[in-house]
């Protein structure tokens, strides 16, 4: 053992450390989905900037282009486009809504008041309201996808 | 944290009237349609929410990262590495948006 101060701790699990599912409650799988939804969220953002930078031309563009709008939207205007779009308004539901969670909890608007440990010593903060609103952003977030289903695929 | 909450907050509101705005309030084939589209663009208040729309959610997105990065090593050379790199892709990311956005209402031929 080194001295006091002297040895710097590592996270030596790397994301492991938290893309783990072994033992895992339910808020820690909506952990794990909120950053997993907020990359894919990223990945898609940067997709989008993309495509929809061919309206003015693309990457060379100068302005306004009708026949470069019509070439982009005829790859991601399909089938197989529209499902990623119901999948993508899916993730930012959940990830939008859970964040909301995320935030009342951090500030501690939706805990009980700590209490006395008492067998089976379950935390408060792991009861109740505060794991309602995980299935209510699954549940808003499935609504949403559905809806977004009958709207593209209609 | 609190720039992750602050446009995480920002973000909820923005994204929802941007989906609302592609698919609901107008129907999404008209949403999608050039001139619709040449029209937003061309319309102050909606280029305004669309640039504030690309800056709150690639801010959120690439600081999300950046905490997962920090997260992963705390080294002082890696630590510096994702904050410049965080800096360097968001300001990338948002240029390359906002051009399109000034292209789209400046630009010329249509």
């Amino acid at each position: 053992m080194n001295s006091a101060g002297s040895e710097r701790v590592k996270n030596k699990r790397g994301v492991m450390g938290w893309l783990n599912p072994y033992h895992y409650n339910l808020e820690r799988w909506a952990y794990v989905f909120q950053r997993v939804t907020g990359v894919a969220i990223l990945l898609y953002v940067l997709g989008h900037l993309g495509d929809t930078s061919f309206f003015v031309g693309g990457p060379t563009g100068a302005g306004p282009s009708e026949s470069s709008w019509a070439f982009v939207s005829g790859i991601v205007e399909n089938s197989f486009g529209h499902l990623i779009l119901v999948l993508v308004v899916l993730v930012v539901f959940f990830h939008g809504l859970n964040g909301i969670r995320l935030i009342l909890s951090e500030f501690g608007l939706i805990f009980q008041k700590p209490s006395a440990i008492e067998y089976p010593y379950r935390p408060r903060s792991l009861k109740s309201f505060q794991r309602h609103l995980v299935w209510v952003a699954i549940a808003l977030a499935v609504v949403a996808a559905a809806w977004a289903s009958l709207i593209l695929f209609r | 944290m609190l720039v992750q909450y602050a446009t995480a907050v920002l973000a909820v509101a923005l994204v929802s009237i941007h989906l609302l705005m592609q698919g609901v309030v107008t129907p999404y084939a008209t949403a999608i349609s050039f001139g619709n589209i040449l029209s937003i663009y061309r319309n102050w208040l909606y280029a305004v929410f669309l640039e504030s729309l690309l800056v709150v959610v690639l801010v959120h997105g690439f600081n999300g990262v950046r905490i997962i990065l920090h997260e992963w090593n705390q080294s002082m050379s890696w630590s510096s590495w994702v904050d410049i790199g965080t800096v360097i892709a968001t300001v990338a990311s948002v240029g390359y948006g906002t051009r399109t956005v000034i292209l789209a209402i400046f630009g010329g031929g249509a």
